[in-house]
C-alpha cells in the first residue's frame, strides 16, 4: 500500500485500565458525540450512544460502514424557494468521535477522504469530516468473511486514527496517530506507558493474523483482471446475482451518490437531496432517451470488481477494498470476490 | 392562474385500499385538494361529475366483461391513466385465483354461480394503454405524491426501478435472509416502500411486483437452498405478480 505512514504513530504511548474505559467515555460525551458500535439484532451498528455502556467493543463488523456518519445514507444538501432562492442555512455541526473503529474502516475512510476532498472537494463530507475524530480500536474479532490481511489493511491499524487503542486483556495500550489525538490524550491525562508495550501489542495482533481464513492475492492482480475480461467466470456470476445492490451498500469505499429534488405540493419550494447509489443497479448507467451503458448484469458485476481492485489505483494510489467483508456476508447468493479472483487465478 | 387538473378516481376488483391512501394523504390533503380537482371521487364525495378528466386513477384488477368496459370508457374520459396499486399493475392478489380453474375457484366463494361470469383477472394494461404505473399494496403514499407534482410539473417523477435490497441497507436493517434465516423477496421486489416489512422485521412479500433486473430464477434457487417447499416457493412468486414474465421465471425454477 502505498500511503506514507504517519510521523506521530509512536510519538506518545499510554495505558487505560479497562475498568477506567467507562469514565473516558463519559468525559469524551461532554465534548463530543460519541460514535460507536452498538448491537442490532444479531448484528452491530455505528450509532451515536447514550451512555458508555452502550458500546459493544467487541464487534466483529457493522452492517454499514462508518461512513455513513461522514457522507449519510440520506443527506439534505440545501433548500430552494421560487423567491428567495437557494437557502443553505445548516446546523452547525458537533465535533463528534467515532469510537472503536476497526483498522479496515479507517483505511476506508482514507480512501473516501481522497475522493471527497481532494481532486473535487465535496463541502457536505468537508465539514463532517474536520469535526470528527478517530478513535481506532485493533482488531481481534476476525470473522469469516474478513481478508483485510490480504489487502494491507489490518488487522493492526497503521494510520489515520487520532487515538488507537489494543487490547492488551485488562487494559488497552493507547497510541497517538495526529495531534488532534495528542491533545485528546492530554486532557484525558493517562498513564504514560513504556515503548516496551508496543512488543505486548505485536504479539496480540499476531495472534490476530494466524486467524484469517479468506485470502486474496494481490499480486498482479492489475494484469489478471486486464487479461480476463472475457472469462466465463463472469457469465456464471451474471447468472447467479441478484442485482440487488446491496454489496455496494454496504460496501466502505463506495462513494457514489444519486441527487434527487424533493419538491413541496405548492411547487415553489422544494429540497435538493443525495442518497447512495450503485453501479449494480440497472438505471445506474443510463442516460437520457434510455440508452443503458451497462445493461448486462454481468457488464455491472464486471464495473463493481474491476473499479475496486483496478481503477482506484490510478486515481486513489491504492486498491479500492479493504477486505472487510460486508459485500460477501451481504449476499443472499453469497457471491465472494476473492473466490472470483482465485477462479481467475486457476486456483 | 391554471385551472386545477381534474381527477377520476375508479374501482376494478379491489378492496378499496389504495384509493383509501389519497385520504390517508392526511397532513398533506388539503395541500392535495388545493390543487387537484377531484370530480370522479365516489368514496369521498357526493355527486360526481361527468368527464373528460385530466388524470384518472384506476385501482384493482380486471375481473370481468363490465370492468373492461367501464376502464376502456375511462381510458376515453381521461387524459392520463395511471394504474393505481399492484392489483391495477400487475392483477395484484386477485390474480391468484388464475391458476385455479375458474368454476372451481368461483365455487369457493358464491353459493349460487348462475349470474357469475368472471374472467381471469389481469391488470388494466392488458386491455388499454396505461401512462403510469404506482406499484404497491397498498400504494405508498409518498410515490403517489411524488407523481402527483410530477404530474402538476409536467415531469417525469422519480420512482424507485430497482430492489428493496437497497432501501433496506440505506435503513440499516438486519437482513432477514442472511442474518435471520428467513427468505425475504425484497432482492427482486421493486422498492419505493422505504423497505416497509423488512423494518418491521417482516419479509417483503412482494407486493409491489419485479424490480427493474429481477434475478427471480437465482432467488428461487436461494429459496430452494434455504429448504422451501416447491409450493410455497410458487405461492410466493404469484402472490401478487404472478402473470409478470420475471415472476413466472421463479416459478418455473420449481
Amino acid at each position: 500500500m502505498a500511503m506514507a505512514r504517519s510521523v506521530g504513530t509512536l510519538a506518545s504511548l499510554a495505558l487505560l485500565p479497562k475498568t477506567d474505559l467507562k469514565g473516558l467515555v463519559e468525559r469524551l460525551m461532554g465534548e463530543f458525540t460519541v460514535v460507536g458500535p452498538v448491537p442490532k439484532g444479531k448484528e452491530y451498528v455505528f450509532s451515536p450512544i447514550q451512555s458508555a455502556g452502550d458500546l459493544a467493543l467487541d464487534y466483529g463488523t457493522t452492517i454499514l460502514p462508518p461512513k455513513k456518519v461522514l457522507h449519510q445514507p440520506f443527506e439534505v444538501l440545501f433548500s430552494f424557494h421560487e423567491t428567495e432562492g437557494i437557502c443553505e442555512a445548516r446546523e452547525p455541526e458537533r465535533k463528534q468521535i467515532l469510537f472503536g473503529l476497526h483498522a479496515c474502516d479507517v483505511y476506508a475512510i482514507q480512501i473516501l477522504d481522497r475522493a471527497y476532498t481532494l481532486e473535487y472537494p465535496d463541502p457536505y463530507y468537508g465539514i463532517k469530516r474536520q469535526n470528527t475524530l478517530i478513535i481506532g480500536l485493533n482488531c481481534h474479532q476476525v470473522g469469516p468473511t474478513c481478508f483485510c490481511q490480504s489487502m494491507g489493511t489490518g488487522p493492526g491499524m497503521r494510520q489515520g486514527y487520532d487515538l488507537l487503542l489494543t487490547d492488551l486483556g485488562d487494559q488497552y495500550l493507547v497510541e497517538v496517530g495526529s495531534s488532534s489525538g495528542e491533545a485528546l490524550a492530554a486532557a484525558l491525562q493517562l498513564f504514560p506507558a513504556p515503548r516496551v508495550m508496543l512488543v505486548e501489542k505485536e504479539k496480540r495482533l499476531d495472534e490476530v493474523r494466524r486467524k484469517f481464513h479468506k485470502r486474496l492475492q494481490t499480486t498482479g492482480l492489475h494484469e489478471l483482471l486486464e487479461d480476463n475480461f472475457r472469462h466465463p467466470v463472469w457469465e456464471q456470476l451474471m447468472h447467479q446475482c441478484l442485482a440487488c445492490g446491496s454489496c455496494t451498500m454496504v460496501c466502505p469505499t463506495c462513494f457514489c451518490y444519486n441527487v434527487v429534488d424533493k419538491l413541496d405540493l405548492g411547487l415553489k419550494s422544494g429540497k435538493r437531496q443525495r442518497e447512495w447509489d450503485s453501479c449494480m443497479l440497472l438505471e445506474y448507467a443510463q442516460v437520457a432517451l434510455g440508452h443503458n451503458f451497462r445493461k448486462d448484469r454481468d457488464a455491472r458485476i464486471k464495473q463493481r470488481v474491476y473499479h475496486k481492485l483496478v481503477y482506484y489505483e490510478p486515481q486513489f494510489s491504492t486498491i479500492g477494498c479493504v477486505g472487510c467483508g460486508r459485500c460477501i456476508s451481504a449476499c443472499v447468493k453469497k457471491i465472494d470476490f476473492t473466490e472470483t479472483i482465485a477462479i481467475l487465478r486457476g486456483e | 392562474m391554471k385551472a386545477k387538473p381534474r381527477i377520476a378516481i375508479y374501482k376494478m376488483s379491489s378492496c378499496a385500499g389504495c384509493q383509501l391512501e389519497f385520504l390517508n394523504l392526511e397532513p398533506v390533503l388539503l395541500d392535495v385538494v388545493g390543487a387537484l380537482d377531484f370530480s370522479y371521487f365516489v368514496m369521498a364525495r357526493r355527486g360526481n361529475l361527468p368527464g373528460p378528466y385530466d388524470i384518472g386513477f384506476v385501482e384493482g384488477a380486471i375481473t370481468c366483461g363490465e370492468e373492461i368496459e367501464k376502464l376502456k370508457q375511462a381510458r376515453k374520459d381521461c387524459k392520463m391513466l395511471v394504474a393505481l396499486g399492484t392489483c391495477a399493475c400487475y392483477g395484484g392478489l386477485p390474480s391468484i385465483k388464475n391458476w385455479v380453474p375458474q368454476r372451481v375457484v368461483e365455487g369457493l366463494v358464491y353459493s349460487d354461480l348462475s349470474a357469475i361470469h368472471s374472467t381471469k383477472a389481469y391488470s388494466i394494461d392488458q386491455y388499454v394503454e396505461v401512462d403510469a404505473f404506482l406499484k404497491g399494496c397498498p400504494v405508498n403514499k409518498d410515490e403517489l405524491v411524488e407523481f402527483i407534482k410530477g404530474a402538476l410539473l409536467g415531469i417525469r417523477p422519480y420512482l424507485r426501478p430497482h430492489s428493496v435490497c437497497v432501501e433496506c441497507k440505506l435503513h440499516e436493517n438486519v437482513c432477514l435472509f442472511t442474518s435471520k434465516g428467513e427468505v425475504c423477496m425484497g432482492p427482486v421486489t421493486t422498492a419505493g416502500c422505504g423497505a416497509l416489512c423488512p423494518s418491521n422485521a417482516k419479509a417483503c412479500d412482494g407486493c409491489r411486483g419485479p424490480a427493474n433486473d429481477a434475478n427471480t430464477e437465482s432467488l428461487a434457487h436461494a429459496f430452494l437452498a434455504h429448504g422451501l417447499h416447491k409450493n410455497d416457493i410458487i405461492r410466493k412468486f404469484r402472490k401478487f405478480a404472478g402473470l409478470t414474465p420475471e415472476f413466472s421465471k421463479g416459478v418455473e425454477v420449481v
